[in-house]
């Protein structure tokens, strides 16, 4: 019963689905007009014009195997893969087939030139969903010069939204100019003249997230009175910088640890808060707590924490919107495929293979057919809405004009009673071109 | 029966010709014939290679465990970084001060090597490898390493021309370029090492790690000798650091092999090739990074075999599949691979060494092992031996 429930669910929502991936979303983007790429520079300008036929072999890298972090980030990797199965199920692409071949990096950017040549050399027309912010710089230039799309590159770094220099590459989280904007703006809002302190991952990813939030503090006139790090890898539990943190008391604590770090930040905050009475209002990375099963894992310690929907993708976890179309039939697909158990980190993939899906059928119906070039000038052009976008969002980019594609930002705090999480306030809109 | 082919006969500089134009083929058949993504893994390898035979220095032959290489790795790839990015050095010219800064700080941290042994030296070395993303990402130096943030966009912005390589661009051209000096460097190292072998400061380093009260009662200066190699042995791992950043086209202290990671890494690629053979690092690294860059592009592939065998994890098999792999091969050749091929190969050809004090070909007064230490798999010197 309940296998041919799962199934009745998954046609439904396949349907659903197909409808709004095909129909639903697009504006225009296959126009002559708008931001077209120079092949000039190409190694190989012909082959960026060459049309791709049969088959589109997409490539990616990311952390399916080492330590914590590749941990939290596999669920994307068959997230995607369940994305590009259901688009070649439900035929999305007509008269192609969707190859998809995911490279394992375990998050070290030193591997990941290794995956992205071989794949390359494979034969791969389009990368896309490469995760992290090192791990793409460093197949940055390589992609643009040989003009290979490198798209929705999963890490909010600003660097990825420099299109005259790199127009090859396009990113999909939301910058962390933008997340950490926000998370400014709220504070001073809602809890004005408040102490902040900060505790982040000692990397590249902490430290530029924690650079943009020092920017938005300064300008909406925050005082940061504490700061503390952990290194990356580093799996004990922050005991000292805690402790450090809780001498200085700060009423508001902006926190961008990574991976099983989240969890063991939460559970010490909470041993300090009950030694010191201490009851700071807690802002964490969404790329941590954007995910209920993430913070779920901290059980009681999660309560009240404050976070933003991660490149604003509704909350699965909420059964009001989780039994909602089209986010039901995206639930029916994933149980359908055995994914039930990651739809909330599955997620971020999911909606990075549907964007690039949603390029590859503009690219389709451009003047130039599908090519290595039309794909790149369609993701530039894309005016698109997601199946797990929230409502009164939109994906949209416009050449150098508009280089990111989300630049909204939902705060939401999460409720550990419910396990799921409560909007706060407005949709705060960076959008520099709003979508028509 | 195994062949017996007396050392310097004309049977012997045959092999050894044979030998060398095996190696050469394959040098050439990389970059001429293979995708650019195989010839950036085998640039890879060929650092790696450099590294351990660094390291076999200081650890096969010199019986000082050390730990600590990856933060000279790391001091290369940043001395390279910092001329680059902020004193707008050529790449090239930076790996010359790499292997100057390398060898000064790789002569200052032998200074425990001088007073501990064996587990405790590990240890302090341990420290060395701790210690240096730590160092590169405090603040107070952050104008210089731009902390954790690390340093990008180092590679060639125009590939140099040379003569004899022709005109290159784009992914090809490129990879080429690293590769042919990724050679230059693991040749040159190769040099350095088979040079300081069979030099009295080789012959001094063994004696040390072999006895190290004979070895002074001979006069062997201990602390001049271990100064010396370390030294030499830094300088060697920084320059492959160096070059490996360029390649990489960034540094970041979190890099696997800048951490203590990277240390264990060139630690089992030397034992698995084998320790105390020149060749040892050099195939150890091959496989290495063979068997690594096969696994990583399995991926999340969980069709075929390896679905079969691996279907059950919920993630990657490549992290277990190389831990499997050295796992299996030091239960087959706790010796390396070099002395597994070596063993085997004595089942088929034999060189004879001749008599000591002899040059010619006159037939040993006793058959025993080959004091040379320059042949690859063929013989076996007591030098050779861990």
């Amino acid at each position: 019963m309940t296998s041919r429930s799962t199934r009745v669910l998954a046609v439904a929502g396949a349907s659903v689905l197909a409808f709004s991936v095909a129909g639903l979303g697009h504006a225009g983007a296959g126009s002559e007009e708008g931001w077209t790429v120079d092949t000039e520079d190409c190694s190989d300008p012909d082959r960026a014009n060459a049309p791709i036929e049969g088959t589109i072999r997409i490539g990616s890298s990311m952390p399916l195997s080492g330590g914590a972090a590749a941990a939290a980030f596999e669920p994307a990797a068959r997230g995607l893969e369940a994305y590009i199965a259901y688009a070649n199920d439900n035929d999305l692409v007509p008269g192609y087939e969707l190859e998809l071949t995911i490279g394992d990096d375990q998050y070290d950017p030193a591997l990941t030139p290794g995956v992205v040549n071989g794949l390359i050399d494979d034969g791969v027309d389009v990368f896309a969903g490469i995760i992290g912010t090192q791990n793409n710089l460093a197949v940055r230039d390589t992609l643009n010069e040989e003009c290979i799309p490198q798209l929705n590159v999963l890490a909010g770094d600003p660097r990825f939204g420099e299109v005259e220099e790199y127009p090859w590459t396009t990113g999909l989280l939301t910058s962390y100019e933008y997340e950490y904007g926000a998370y400014a703006q709220d504070i001073a809002a809602n809890f004005p003249d408040s102490t902040v302190g900060l505790f982040y991952v000692n990397s590249e990813f902490g430290n530029i997230s924690i650079d943009n939030f020092k920017a938005a503090a300064e300008e909406a006139g925050l005082e940061i009175v504490a700061e503390e790090t952990v290194e990356l890898g580093d799996e004990a539990p922050p005991q000292a910088q805690v402790s450090s943190l809780a001498e200085e008391a700060p009423e508001v604590l902006v926190t961008v640890p990574l991976g099983a770090g989240c969890i063991s930040f939460l559970n010490e905050l909470a041993n300090a808060k009950a030694a010191n009475e201490w009851e700071p209002v807690v802002y964490m990375t969404n790329t941590c707590a954007g995910s209920a099963l993430i913070l779920g894992a901290a059980g009681e310690n999660a309560d009240g924490v404050y976070t933003s929907a991660a490149m604003g993708l509704v909350d699965v976890s909420n059964p009001e919107v989780a039994a909602t179309e089209p986010v039901a039939g995206y639930i029916a697909e994933m149980e359908a495929q055995g994914l039930g158990d990651i739809i909330t980190t599955g997620g971020a993939g999911w909606n990075a293979g549907e964007v690039t899906v949603a390029v590859l059928l503009d690219a389709l119906e451009s003047p130039d057919g599908l090519t290595q070039a039309s794909i790149i000038n369609a993701a530039r052009n894309l005016d698109f809405r997601p199946t797990l976008l929230r409502e009164g969002m939109n994906y949209s980019m416009n050449g150098e004009e508009d280089a990111f594609y989300s630049q909204d930002v939902q705060v939401g705090q999460y409720n550990v009673a419910d396990g799921f999480y409560t909007d706060i306030g407005e949709i705060i809109s960076f959008e520099s071109t709003p979508a028509e | 029966m195994p062949v017996k082919v007396h050392w310097g006969s004309p049977g012997h500089w045959a092999i050894r010709l044979v030998w060398l134009a095996a190696t050469i083929a394959v040098v050439v058949y990389i970059p001429t014939r293979t995708q650019p993504g195989t010839i950036n893994d085998m640039t890879t390898a060929l650092e790696l290679a450099a590294v351990a035979m660094a390291l076999n220095l200081v650890m096969g032959y010199g019986g000082l465990i050390s730990l600590g290489h990856s933060a000279y790795f790391g001091l290369g790839a940043y001395t390279m970084a910092v001329l680059v990015d902020h004193y707008g050095w050529t790449q090239g010219w930076t790996l010359y001060i790499a292997a100057v800064f390398g060898f000064v700080v790789g002569c200052l941290t032998s200074l425990p090597a001088l007073r501990l042994k064996g587990v405790y030296l590990a240890l302090t070395s341990i420290a060395l490898a701790v210690l240096f993303p730590q160092l590169v990402k405090w603040q107070k130096l952050e104008w210089l390493t731009d902390g954790a943030r690390g340093i990008d966009d180092l590679q060639y912005d125009e590939i140099p021309v040379w003569p004899i390589l022709g005109e290159l661009d784009g992914r090809r051209g490129r990879a080429v370029w690293m590769y042919w000096l990724a050679v230059i460097v693991a040749v040159l190292s190769y040099l350095v090492c088979r040079g300081i072998v069979k030099s009295r400061v080789g012959r001094s380093l063994v004696a040390i790690r072999d006895n190290e009260t004979a070895a002074a009662v001979m006069g062997v200066n201990r602390a001049r000798t271990q100064t010396i190699v370390y030294g030499l042995s830094a300088a060697m791992t920084a320059v492959a650091g160096a070059l490996f950043g360029i390649g990489l086209n960034g540094v970041n202290p979190d890099l696997r092999y800048f951490t203590l990671i990277g240390s264990i890494t060139f630690v089992v690629i030397m034992v698995i090739g084998g320790g105390a053979t020149l060749w040892g690092p050099i195939v150890g690294a091959f496989l290495y990074v063979l068997v690594e860059s096969r696994t990583r592009k399995w991926g999340a592939d969980s069709s075929g075999v390896v679905g079969a065998l691996f279907g059950w994890l919920n993630s990657s098999p490549a992290t277990l599949i190389l831990a499997v792999v050295f796992i299996v091969l030091m239960f087959v050749a706790p010796f390396g691979i070099v002395g597994l091929l070596k063993r085997l190969a004595a089942k088929v050809i034999v060189i004879v060494p001749n008599p000591a004090g002899t040059r010619s070909n006159v037939p040993p007064v006793e058959e025993g092992l080959d004091p040379s230490i320059d042949e690859p798999f063929l013989s076996a010197s007591p030098e050779e031996t861990p």
